[in-house]
């Protein structure tokens, strides 16, 4: 959004407020109509969600403008704190989170996913030159840290206690901060998801290194939109939009350019525990 | 220790035009906190004991309970209640709402410093109460107040990095997302501070120049 | 309203709210040490030092308390400073508070009249003394009102800890909210955990200027 119509945002706004009250049969047409999709994230994710510059890119960018193409949609990106992207969906303050966020039972009791978009299953990241820790199993005893909120937070404390000795789990509220503390010494180590972990050691040779194998059930990203009737359209069209990308090869392309390798990703719901 | 100035350089331009948002939300914050503080200050200070008593209930909640969690609720309860505002409106309502507290309280000190004589001449003369209240305290009352008023502005300059969660790009959501991006958090926060500071000390300067065109505290 | 959610997570609550107070108490009383030795310094420093000590307080009241966190916990360790997030939240309240305390006390200092200062000094007694003795006692009665003021507006503070991981109440709040997707329920609770801190220091403040004020309550028939 840029100064110059901030006042207009306001008075719309304000118009807003009282015709806000209508229930939106279907969110789906209601965007058509529009002609304009608001989707959500935390840009502190990279290579997912990352601000270059003041400019948004990633993974999540690049797919989500080729599905708002198919759908024949503009797209608004907004970037929130991640502990608001979920108030916000159920609030109705966008249209979907465009932000990878982790398939789990429970969250798809409350939420409405789309197709995978991105691996999450959990991977450790070291100290470059931190030879304590070979294996994940070596972090028993040690610090880690990992994002408040998220499935590979479950994860690391899981495994944690799968450990002779107690894992000390620090959560951080976005994961840019648990890397610089990774750096800075306070923990020995991060959990998040692989291609994120990956993506950093990538980055930053001289600060982190990749701890493999990954650890921990296979987990997968999606989307998700707000659950029920009138939402069900728009993921439908969504997962349409991503099979078609899937196959003419745009999805694998995509993720080329940001991991260098593409990752199996399923073509229907993969099922949870 | 290396201290990058180069990253400073590259990113400033990125800060300052998040600083215009800081500047934009405190402004229109402290906008409805003076409007709203008056409305208030005039209920506490009513003949009705439910008008008293109903303001110095908001005046207690809105200065007890921290504005981070006033923001949330603003953005993400309100829905719930059919009240659906765009993240600037619902950023510089809630803070201008707890600030409108803060201010009432102010107005209210001032008003102490205006001799009671006023209010009985006025009553003799037979002005309205709305009217002795515009053209009479109130005037009177934020000359009196004005570094008071200065101060809560400057209070609501530092307070707006909180509208970052609700989603606005103000100055300490770059910073923190220039700083993901380059890992280089001493010198980001360090450019950050020097603006915030620059911008408050302008507003104190202007308070001052103000102060003493208006005469504040001459009598 | 789930009231089981609360039995769950009751105990975490509990904790951090037990951590908010903590660093709001050894911040605040911190902060009002380093306050009070700022304002000593200012009364009996020449002009060079008083010019240092403003631009202390001013470039600390000129910005805002979350990147003063920001630039402590993750700042520091460019320079050698790495603190955990509990010591660098106490310390960050420390420096964020002194110069409102200082500007409090400076105010009460302003309030003794020198011509005080001056006998005092004739009897002979040293500067610790006058301070203790003669200026405190007096400076209490007019700073006890802006100490609970400022201490009020600390309590609330202490919810931007959550930024450098202190796990206090609103950090423990916000688990709950992710772990449970509810939000209502656990923000209506923090609201009453710091309503009932900034009422109980209210309450606090009225007691203590009641008691530093009895003399003059005597004297008024």
């Amino acid at each position: 959004m840029k100064m110059s119509s901030v006042l207009g945002t306001i008075v719309a706004g304000a118009l807003a407020v009282g015709l806000s009250g209508a229930a939106n049969a279907d969110l789906l047409a209601d965007i058509k109509a529009k002609g304009k999709i608001v989707a959500a994230t935390e840009m502190h994710y990279a290579p997912f969600d990352m601000l270059v510059d003041g400019e948004y890119q990633g993974i999540c960018h690049d797919l989500f403008v080729e599905v708002a193409k198919e759908l024949g949609v503009e797209v608004e990106f907004l970037d929130l704190p991640w502990s608001s992207v979920l108030p916000g969906l159920e609030a109705g303050k966008f249209d979907i989170v465009n932000a990878p966020v982790t398939i789990t039972a429970e969250r798809m009791q409350r939420y409405s996913f789309t197709l995978p978009i991105g691996n999450a299953t959990v991977a450790l990241l070291k100290k470059a030159g931190d030879d304590s820790i070979m294996k994940p199993e070596d972090i028993a005893g040690k610090a880690a840290g990992s994002q408040k909120g998220s499935a590979q937070l479950e994860q690391l404390k899981h495994f944690g206690e799968s450990l002779p000795e107690a894992v000390d789990v620090r959560e951080y509220v976005n994961i840019d901060e648990a890397m610089a503390d990774l750096a800075a010494g306070r923990v020995q180590a991060v959990a998040n998801s692989m291609p994120l972990m990956g993506y950093a050691a990538v980055q930053r040779p001289e600060t982190f290194a990749l701890v493999t194998p990954p650890f921990g059930d296979p987990k997968y990203f999606a989307w998700v939109a707000r659950p029920g009737d009138e939402t069900a359209s728009l993921v439908e069209a969504i997962n349409a939009a991503l099979l078609k990308m899937h196959e003419d090869g745009r999805l694998q392309a995509i993720n080329e350019k940001w991991l260098g390798t593409a990752p199996e990703l399923p073509t229907e719901m993969p099922a949870v525990n | 220790m290396d201290f990058s100035f180069q990253v400073i350089s590259h990113n400033f331009p990125y800060l300052v035009s998040a600083a215009r948002w800081t500047i934009l939300i405190s402004f229109l914050g402290m906008l409805v906190g003076l409007l709203l503080g008056i409305g208030i200050c005039a209920a506490r200070l009513s003949h009705h004991g439910w008008l008293r008593r109903a303001a110095a209930l908001y005046i207690s909640f809105f200065r007890g309970v921290p504005l981070l969690v006033q923001l949330l609720a603003f953005f993400y309860i309100l829905p719930y209640a059919g009240v659906n505002l765009p993240a600037t409106v619902a950023a510089f309502l809630s803070i201008g709402m707890c600030s409108a507290a803060y201010n009432a309280e102010i107005l209210r000190g001032s008003l102490q410093a205006i001799s009671p004589g006023q209010r009985e001449a006025a009553d003799a003369l037979g002005i309205p109460p709305l009217a002795l209240w515009r053209r009479i305290l109130v005037p009177q009352a934020l000359r009196i107040g004005l570094p008071s008023h200065i101060n809560e502005l400057i209070l609501l300059v530092k307070v707006s990095s909180l509208a970052s969660v609700v989603g606005i790009g103000e100055l300490t959501r770059v910073a923190q997302n220039i700083t993901g991006q380059t890992y280089r958090p001493l010198e980001i926060y360090m450019a950050t501070a020097v603006i915030y500071f620059v911008i408050n000390a302008l507003i104190a300067w202007g308070g001052r120049r103000l102060e003493r065109r208006l005469g504040v505290g001459q009598r | 309203m789930e009231l089981d959610l609360f039995i769950r997570y009751g105990p975490a609550l509990l904790s951090g709210f037990g951590i908010t107070v903590l660093c709001w108490i050894v911040g605040s009383l911190g902060g009002m040490g380093l306050g009070f030795l700022i304002a000593c310094l200012y009364q009996w420093s020449g002009s060079w030092g008083r010019a240092c000590l403003q631009a202390y307080i001013e470039a600390v009241r000129g910005t805002p308390f979350m990147i003063q966190l920001f630039i402590l916990y993750y700042g520091g360790p460019s320079f050698g400073l790495l603190l955990s997030p509990v010591q660098a939240g106490i310390f960050g309240f420390i420096i964020y508070g002194s110069p409102y305390f200082a500007e409090i006390f400076r105010a009460g200092f302003q309030a003794v009249p020198t011509g005080q200062f001056e006998a005092a000094r004739c009897c002979g007694m040293t500067e610790w003394t006058i301070v203790r003795r003669i200026v405190l006692p007096q400076m209490l009665v007019s700073i006890t009102a802006p100490l609970t003021n400022f201490m009020i507006i600390l309590t609330k503070e202490t919810a931007i800890l959550s930024v450098v991981t202190v796990p206090e109440l609103l950090f423990e709040t916000q688990t709950m909210a992710a772990e449970t997707f509810t939000y209502i329920e656990p923000f209506l609770a923090l609201s009453l955990f710091y309503w009932a801190m900034v009422e109980f220091t209210s309450w606090l403040g009225r007691r203590v200027e009641r008691h530093v004020t009895r003399h003059q309550n005597r004297q008024t028939p």
